[in-house]
């Protein structure tokens, strides 16, 4: 089990509550303090705005009301500049994957650091080696538009993790995937979440959750309740 | 040899495939062609001013009228010494530097483009020139002149320059200022357009602007990519216009030349004013350039 967080918290909310436009708030007064170096499911309805949630962790939206801290910074009192830089220590696996389809599949997946400015040789080697991993090192010229659902996904998820992100956030990851490509994929969130990454995955699987014993963060009536498993219940994540 | 040798990086952004890229292209071209041609107006203008202020605001011209009435040599013998009257009085005249009467050499140059070659000018009543050099900045009444040289000798009569040259200079500022118009609206056309297509092009994009954002690029990441593309398609569309326009300025330039001894043909365009047109690609590559960058960095102010 994952063990090696110290204390700081990695992502913070008090009081936080998200509507859209004047519509009704579809999560109130949420309060959470999740630790470095923790690995929690995040799960829901359809709807239950799960989604939402990952996206103000990710830094895609502010919060209505309330506050949230993401490694020590409000992000309401932010800059741009700042906040891309947080951007770049957290890794995202989206639903809908989000890739760029007019890019190649080395191209999406060295995005993050090419972002970064990193040397266009270290790029190379770096996604070489980890599309090899996720045995996509065949399909590495093609166009993600060629490529099947499986395999948009494994490029999603290799992108979310090339750049060793300190935080990964992850929707629905292994619900395209192959049978036999969910575990591997699952081990390498295991892995990072070992060498520190703090890891949140949403997901519907109960099969997901209950093959690996991580607290389980449920949203339901727009609030947000943690469930752990009897046995990790000293892991970091907090609902206050 | 690297497996991913031959991959070759793409810009995220496929801003190269815009449907606007050819309608800049196109305009750009257009507004650098009557830039250029507008340009080189105002610098034809400038040299014409500079040359007239040079060669014929700091001088007048006195003349002598023939005396007629009397037998050929005798009237010659007295318009000379009218003339002599003349320079002897103009000589004594404050701001005055150098009197200059004309030779029959100089006078037959002057009247051979209305009678032609081979005119005997001795067998003509010729009125006596007198070219008169002012001193710089010097204060001379006019008027007051031309009533006191009436005085000294009846014969003679100032043709001042500067009573006509002060209007013909004010229509040229005024032309000068209207083509200086003209550039700034064409600069500011060209820049209220790419700021729209730039405008355009960033809601296209906003699915990749947004992945990219997630990814940590900073705004300037993104209009680092999109002045990239405007550098291209200003210094395309830059050179499309100088060569349309350096053609068109030779036969505007011609058509003036052929403009015998008028004031039109005075207007030329030195080197520096050639190197100044030959350099608007780089004019139209900084604007192009410059615009779509804040366009940018503005617009994208407004996202997360």
């Amino acid at each position: 089990m994952p063990n090696n967080f110290n204390n700081e918290a990695i992502i913070e909310m008090q009081n936080v509550g998200i509507r859209y436009d004047q519509g009704p708030e579809i999560l109130s007064d949420i309060k959470l303090s999740l630790k470095r170096g923790s690995f929690h499911f995040l799960t829901g309805k359809s709807g239950a705005g799960k989604t939402s949630l990952l996206s103000m962790m990710y830094l895609a939206q502010k919060p209505s009301r309330g506050i949230v801290n993401v490694f020590g910074n409000n992000i309401n009192f932010t800059n741009r500049d700042s906040l891309s830089m947080l951007r770049r220590k957290i890794g995202v696996v989206f639903q809908d994957f989000r890739l760029l389809d007019h890019l190649s599949a080395f191209d999406n997946v060295a995005l993050p650091l090419r972002v970064c400015g990193m040397e266009e040789k270290e790029v190379k080697k770096r996604v070489t080696e980890l599309l090899q991993w996720v045995e996509l090192d065949r399909s590495m010229k093609a166009t993600t538009s060629t490529l099947s659902g499986g395999e948009k996904q494994r490029i999603a998820i290799a992108r979310a993790v090339i750049n060793r992100p300190e935080l990964l956030l992850a929707d629905e990851p292994t619900g395209n995937v192959d049978n036999d490509i969910a575990p591997k994929l699952m081990k390498l969130f295991v892995e990072l979440n070992k060498l520190g990454t703090t890891v949140v995955i949403a997901t519907h699987s109960e099969k997901l959750i209950n093959d690996f014993a991580y607290p389980r963060l449920h949203l339901q009536n727009k609030n947000l309740r943690i469930y752990y498993p009897n046995d990790v219940s000293k892991l970091g994540a907090t609902h206050v | 040899m690297s497996k991913t040798k031959f991959i070759a990086r793409k810009q995220e952004l496929p801003l190269s495939g815009d449907s606007t890229s050819l309608f800049l292209k196109i305009m750009i071209s257009i507004a650098v062609f009557i830039f250029a041609i507008t340009l080189s107006g105002v610098l034809s203008i400038n040299s014409m001013l500079q040359n007239w202020n040079d060669s014929i605001l700091g001088s007048l011209t006195v003349q002598i009228m023939p005396v007629t009435n009397t037998k050929k040599e005798k009237a010659l013998a007295e318009t000379l010494a009218h003339q002599d009257k003349a320079i002897e009085f103009l000589k004594t005249v404050d701001g005055v530097e150098k009197v200059v009467p004309l030779k029959d050499e100089q006078l037959k140059r002057l009247i051979q483009p209305w009678l032609g070659d081979g005119v005997n000018i001795e067998n003509l009543p010729m009125p006596r020139i007198i070219d008169v050099k002012v001193k710089k900045n010097a204060e001379i009444d006019f008027i007051d002149l031309s009533a006191k040289l009436a005085q000294a000798t009846p014969m003679a009569s100032i043709d001042n320059h500067k009573l006509w040259l002060s209007k013909l200079i004010k229509f040229a500022d005024g032309l000068k200022m209207l083509a200086m118009s003209v550039l700034f609206l064409v600069i500011m056309i060209t820049s209220g357009a790419i700021f729209y297509t730039t405008q355009t092009s960033l809601g296209l994009h906003r699915y990749i602007i947004e992945i990219l954002h997630q990814m940590g690029a900073k705004d300037t990441y993104i209009a680092q990519q999109y002045a990239h593309r405007m550098a291209r398609i200003g210094l395309i569309g830059g050179l499309i216009g100088v060569a349309c326009a350096v053609p068109t300025i030779f036969v505007i330039s011609s058509l003036a030349k052929q403009i015998e001894g008028g004031i039109i043909s005075e207007a030329t365009l030195s080197i520096p004013a050639w190197l100044m047109i030959f350099s608007l690609p780089l004019f139209s590559l900084t604007i192009a350039t410059t615009t779509a960058y804040y366009t940018v960095k503005q617009t994208l102010q407004k996202m997360l």
